[in-house]
């Protein structure tokens, strides 16, 4: 459905994208999990015919992006990672807007609007002003409007970003059964848990390229042994840290912001917690509480990057 | 067709915001009414006493000048009024002593200059005692010319800075509380001789003129409006979501022209239907041609809000210079005071704004013209639109 080979673009000397690759096949869901700055939307934007590309090249359904953009737009929905509404019309004129806009027309646009309504979890507001919709209301509207004309192809570039528990719960369950009916999906995002979620294939970027991709379990096999283990301390002494790194079995110590937990990656979890403790009790801190964590995406991309999927 | 979609969407969108609404619909035929009744009044038919003024006016002033030449030398006053201008306040003085004139008038230096506060400077009127009726009469010409000026450019900058944001519910309270207030001031100012005679040399009344003047400052916001509008789309990214339809960037260009010149022909018909039935504006004799110099000047605010919105970047910008343009542009079009008080350099430079020529040509029309004499002003403002729209056009599509 979708192929990406080796694209890039840079913003004046900066280059943002470096290489990127990647396909995506025919109702799959694919995740691309990356941190803020990543170069996700640049990517989605020039997939979408939105942003020229320097180099590279990416094929719909085998039509090149440059060649054929008419016929790629209509295949393709996107779901922007800000709100792309008009506050001041409601609900339902901006889904009749956006499908007219993708050459739906008369009743069948009107008809299309109240089920895309429904699903989304809105019929009962659809003749409110977007204005007056809360945050998780207006990102399901968002989502909305890219289905209107029922594309093959749905891009969702972060459409779970500030919202609440319920709603975001909501959106997930939404993009699952889409889905399930057979639409391909991909999906950013730096919340590893929506990815794992939703995504059979996952690609994890960084820094404009693509460091990883496959499967989840793939992915987490890749992780060369290495376990995060976390510890919590009561207080924090600095040669605490230099002495952690000082042994063997340590790969990598990070600190959290208030200095309150450690997440020390390490070449074997079981076998290090003894000498993690002793070496904390050695410097007269408490240790309250340590814990393997089990190897997951954030894992590797601590691995891969020496730095956590956020802030 | 996507661009009438797009041109739809965006006519709704004006047209059902409230606020808008009323900006560019309920408040010129407000100032309509407060500027035309400030300088209509009718020349009573009982006959004025003859009156011999002596002027003196210390340094220049623009509306010195212009109540010299065409208030106390203007068609009205002519008739009863003769002018006689005189070097000093001394010599003033003694030509009443000697009975030479019968009042006299003492502009100021820079009479003008605190307008913008609202305010002018006082003028000194003598008077022969023995001659009280002249000398009353002078006292109230002047009177109504003062209110006269001092509304036109208070309301107007009232207006004029606070449609250029977007106001709450309660600064629109405070709004026409205060538009109310200058027409109370108005209405217990005995604006008995307020003449008709300074809007040049047609006979068109003093609210013909602001219907006109009206008109043609209030369709120029959506210049402004218009780029906000595009620039808008580019900042919350339905833009972008528009780009990613299979819409030409041409088409999302047309339609956002169209949709401002959907815009400007409704608020124009709108303005001519109320004026007319509300205040009984005389719009003139042919209306084919009043709609087809609206329709032109409507195109030349379309284009030009196109061009400005590749011109600005963000929408604080267009606020700031589209506020200012727009009290740049109605000062030297004629909206706030009228063209004839212009020196004639100033009268030329009038020529680049849009709204001058849709001006003048709606005083035209009133008084009647032909088709000949409006074939130029419909050019102009025709081809001001299409340069500037296709400048704009390509300098977005550039982008
Ligand atoms: N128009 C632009 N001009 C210059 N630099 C840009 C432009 N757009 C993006 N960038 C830069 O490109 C890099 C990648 O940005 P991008 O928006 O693709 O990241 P992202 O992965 O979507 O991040 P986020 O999770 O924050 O949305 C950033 O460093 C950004 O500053
Ligand atoms: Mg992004």
């Amino acid at each position: 459905m979708l192929e990406v080979n080796h694209l890039r673009k840079s913003f004046g000397k900066t280059e943002v994208v470096k290489g990127v690759t990647f396909t995506v096949d025919k109702g799959e869901a694919f995740g691309l999990l990356g941190p803020n700055g990543a170069g996700k939307s640049t990517t989605i934007s020039m997939i979408c015919g939105l942003l020229p590309y320097d180099s590279g090249e990416i094929k719909v359904d085998g039509f090149s992006v440059k060649e054929h953009q008419m016929e790629i737009k209509r295949k393709i929905g996107v779901v922007p990672q800000d709100i792309a509404l008009y506050p001041t019309m409601s609900a339902h004129d901006n889904l009749i807007f956006w499908g007219k806009m993708y050459g739906l027309s008369g009743k069948q646009v009107v008809k299309k609007a109240n089920e895309v309504l429904e699903f989304v979890g809105l019929l009962d507001r659809g003749k409110d002003k977007i204005e007056t919709f809360s945050g998780g209301m207006k990102r399901r509207i968002n989502i909305g409007a890219a289905l209107m004309h029922q594309p093959e192809l749905l891009i969702m570039d972060e459409p779970t970003v500030g919202i609440d528990p319920q709603s975001r719960n909501h959106i997930l369950e939404t993009v699952k059964e889409l889905n399930k009916q057979g639409m391909t999906i991909i999906y950013t995002s730096h919340y590893m848990e929506e990815v794992e979620f939703l995504c059979k294939r996952i690609g994890i970027i960084d820094h404009g390229e693509v460091i990883a991709v496959g499967t989840k379990d793939d992915l987490v096999k890749r992780l060369s042994g290495g376990t995060v283990v976390k510890m919590e301390v009561n207080h924090f002494q600095n040669r605490l840290v230099e002495e952690l790194n000082t042994l063997p079995l340590v790969e990598k110590v990070m600190v959290n912001d208030d200095k309150t937990e450690l997440e020390i990656l390490v070449s074997s979890g079981h076998q290090a917690l003894g000498e993690l403790v002793s070496t904390a009790i050695k410097n007269f801190i408490e240790v309250s509480s340590i814990k393997v964590q089990e190897p997951n995406l954030e894992t590797l991309f601590l691995q891969l990057t020496g730095r956590s999927l956020r802030d | 067709m996507k661009s009438l979609i797009i041109a739809w969407k965006d006519f709704k969108i004006r047209f059902m915001d409230r606020k808008g609404f009323s900006l560019m619909i309920l408040f010129p035929i407000l100032l309509t009414a407060i500027l035309g009744t400030a300088l209509s009044g009718v020349m009573g038919e009982q006959s004025l006493p003859k009156t011999t003024v002596g002027v003196v006016q210390n340094g220049t002033d623009q509306i010195g000048d212009y109540f010299i030449k065409d208030v106390l030398k203007g068609k009205e006053l002519n008739d009863f009024v003769s002018v006689k201008i005189v070097d000093s306040k001394k010599k003033l003085t003694s030509l009443i002593h000697d009975e030479k004139i019968d009042a006299g008038i003492v502009i100021p230096n820079g009479w003008s200059q605190d307008l913008q506060d609202g305010k002018l400077k006082k003028v000194d009127l003598l008077v022969d005692p023995g001659k009280e009726l002249q000398g009353s009469m002078m006292n109230s010409v002047l009177q109504t010319f003062v209110n006269r000026v001092i509304t036109t450019s208070t309301s107007t900058k009232i207006v004029l800075t606070n449609t250029a944001q977007t106001l709450s519910p309660k600064e629109m309270n405070d709004l026409s509380i205060q538009l109310s207030r200058s027409l109370e001031k108005l209405a217990k100012s005995n604006a008995k001789y307020v003449q008709n005679a300074s809007i040049g040399k047609k006979q068109v009344s003093g609210m013909q003129y602001y219907a006109a003047a009206m008109a043609a400052m209030f369709l120029l916001f959506n210049i402004m409006n218009g780029a906000k509008s595009f620039i808008n789309e580019r900042e919350t990214e339905t833009l972008a979501r528009l780009m990613c339809t299979p819409t030409a960037k041409l088409s999302v260009l047309m339609g956002k022209f169209l949709g401002n010149l959907y815009f400007c022909i409704v608020q124009f018909s709108l303005f001519l239907v109320i004026t007319h039935l509300l205040f009984h504006v005389n719009w003139g004799e042919n209306i084919i041609q009043t709609i087809s110099i609206a329709l032109m000047y409507s195109i030349a605010v379309s284009g030009l809000a196109i061009f400005f919105a590749a011109l600005l970047k963000d929408s604080k910008t267009a606020d700031t210079v589209g506020g200012l343009g727009v009290q740049i542009l109605s000062l030297i079009g004629g909206s706030m005071v009228p063209l004839t008080i212009f020196p004639n350099s100033l009268k030329t430079v009038a020529n680049i704004a849009p709204n001058k020529w849709a001006l003048s040509s709606f005083i035209d029309i009133m008084s009647g013209t032909t088709w000949n004499a409006l074939l130029l002003p419909l050019t102009v403002l025709f081809l001001i639109g299409i340069v500037s729209v296709t400048i704009g056009t390509w300098r977005l599509q550039a982008k």
